[in-house]
């Protein structure tokens, strides 16, 4: 995605370009709020087209320009949103002050698609029965080093990388066909 | 995209989704997400693909589980008939006899004695070694009583990963299996190298004394067992009361009698 493009479009006006480019953005924005703030669904698109018409706001004034300072600018400005959002939704309760003050755990299992699990469990059983093996034992060992994998399967930890990689876009062709 | 670039991004977002990355590198990834959102798209396959194969794995160990089967009436009858003719029987035949050395002595090792990578507390923390990671595949490789690929495993760690405490790890775990397949020799030698390379850990060391002296009155060497089981009661850990016992029973046979070192009402 070339964010230039899109602070041209803002900057000229230009509604279809802008809006084309609205359309790349804003599911990384809902993304990133899910599994970085924990957000809802729900709360994440609505703080993700309030960031939007900020970010664009910005751009209009001439504040942000270069590619790189707006989308600093986007996550920010998302998380302060839900933050926002967040305080004055919720009430603090001070009775149960909180253990620790580290921000919580990326939730990457909101990135979970209960309606392509199905899908994509159907590509994984018609993989080839090594490549099948293979990813089982990837990602059931979570805490093993790719050395140790390549090891167990007696390859050099490079193809270890590319038998992964190759899993992972045998996966993704056979689901793209399916959707 | 450049081929090595995305190489890089990929393996970058395995790190990610196995909570190895850090707060920045995770934030200079959602940018790179941002610029190339087909990267937020492969890590959303991969995420999915994680969850799909751990949920069948769920649903294997689910139907795996064992099924009660009932067994008819009769056989419960017949079960304490026969315990009662067995109780009957022994007590007409039983003398006293002098207790054995053997039941004094750990048949076989449990697998929960070996030794792994240290515990996480969290997965943003973790920094998990390729000798970590080689002594947990020993201790699967045990657990699938594989014990040849347990040992090569182990030696592996002692022959390139041998600082401490990998090199006292291993070999306790070598001692270990092979105490289990009653090579009791190669044992001895095992637990000894433990011995020599342990450094700040009374768990690997008490453990070491204890199986050594276990293996040393297998071979029969029963006043270097005598030793060995002494420094393990004398460090007052978790083996400390079968290790009076034991000592107890060695002393009797060596004829070596003196407990006055040890607090036996407390132990006995």
């Amino acid at each position: 995605m070339d964010y230039s493009k899109f602070v041209d479009a803002v900057l000229q006006q230009d509604d279809a370009t802008m809006n084309e480019q609205a359309k790349v953005i804003t599911p990384v924005l809902i993304k990133f709020l899910m599994v970085r703030m924990n957000a809802s669904v729900h709360d994440a698109k609505d703080c993700a087209q309030n960031t939007l018409l900020v970010a664009i706001e910005k751009i209009r004034q001439g504040d942000v320009n270069h590619p790189d300072a707006l989308i600093n600018y986007m996550f920010t400005t998302a998380r302060n949103e839900y933050l926002n959002e967040f305080s004055s939704s919720r009430e603090l309760n001070y009775d149960d002050p909180p253990e620790h003050h580290s921000n919580p755990a990326d939730q990457l299992n909101k990135l979970v698609d209960k309606e392509k699990m199905k899908l994509l469990k159907h590509c994984i059983e018609s993989l080839k029965a090594d490549y099948k093996k293979y990813i089982q034992y990837w990602f059931q060992h979570p805490g093993y080093e790719t050395s140790v994998v390549a090891e167990h399967f007696g390859i050099t930890v490079n193809n270890a990388w590319t038998k992964k990689h190759r899993v992972i876009n045998a996966i993704k062709k056979c689901l793209d066909k399916k959707i | 995209m450049d081929n090595s670039r995305e190489i890089e991004l990929r393996n970058k977002i395995d790190a990610y989704i196995k909570g190895s990355l850090s707060e920045n590198e995770i934030q200079d990834l959602w940018n790179t997400f941002a610029k190339e959102p087909e990267l937020l798209d492969i890590l959303e396959l991969e995420v999915n693909v994680k969850a799909a194969i751990e949920e069948e794995a769920q649903k294997q160990v689910n139907s795996s589980a064992a099924t009660i089967q009932k067994l008819p009436t009769w056989t419960w009858h017949a079960a304490a008939a026969a315990v009662i003719a067995v109780i009957a029987l022994v007590q007409l035949f039983r003398i006293q006899t002098p207790t054995d050395m053997n039941q004094f002595l750990v048949q076989q090792i449990k697998p929960s004695q070996v030794e792994m990578a240290d515990g996480i507390r969290a997965a943003k923390d973790m920094n998990i070694t390729t000798a970590d990671s080689l002594l947990n595949l020993g201790f699967e490789a045990i657990i699938s009583g594989n014990d040849s690929r347990a040992l090569e495993l182990f030696d592996i760690v002692i022959e390139k990963y041998s600082q401490e405490p990998y090199g006292s790890k291993a070999y306790l775990n070598k001692g270990i299996v092979l105490y289990n397949d009653g090579d009791y020799e190669s044992a001895v030698s095992a637990f000894r190298e433990t011995l020599k390379r342990v450094e700040d850990s009374n768990m690997i060391t008490e453990k070491a004394y204890w199986y050594l002296g276990n293996a040393l009155v297998n071979l029969g060497q029963l006043e270097q067992a005598q030793e060995a089981v002494f420094n393990t009661y004398q460090m007052d850990g978790i083996f400390r009361n079968p290790a009076f016992r034991l000592l107890k029973k060695l002393s009797d046979d060596l004829g070596t009698t003196d407990y006055e070192e040890f607090n036996s009402t407390q132990l006995d």
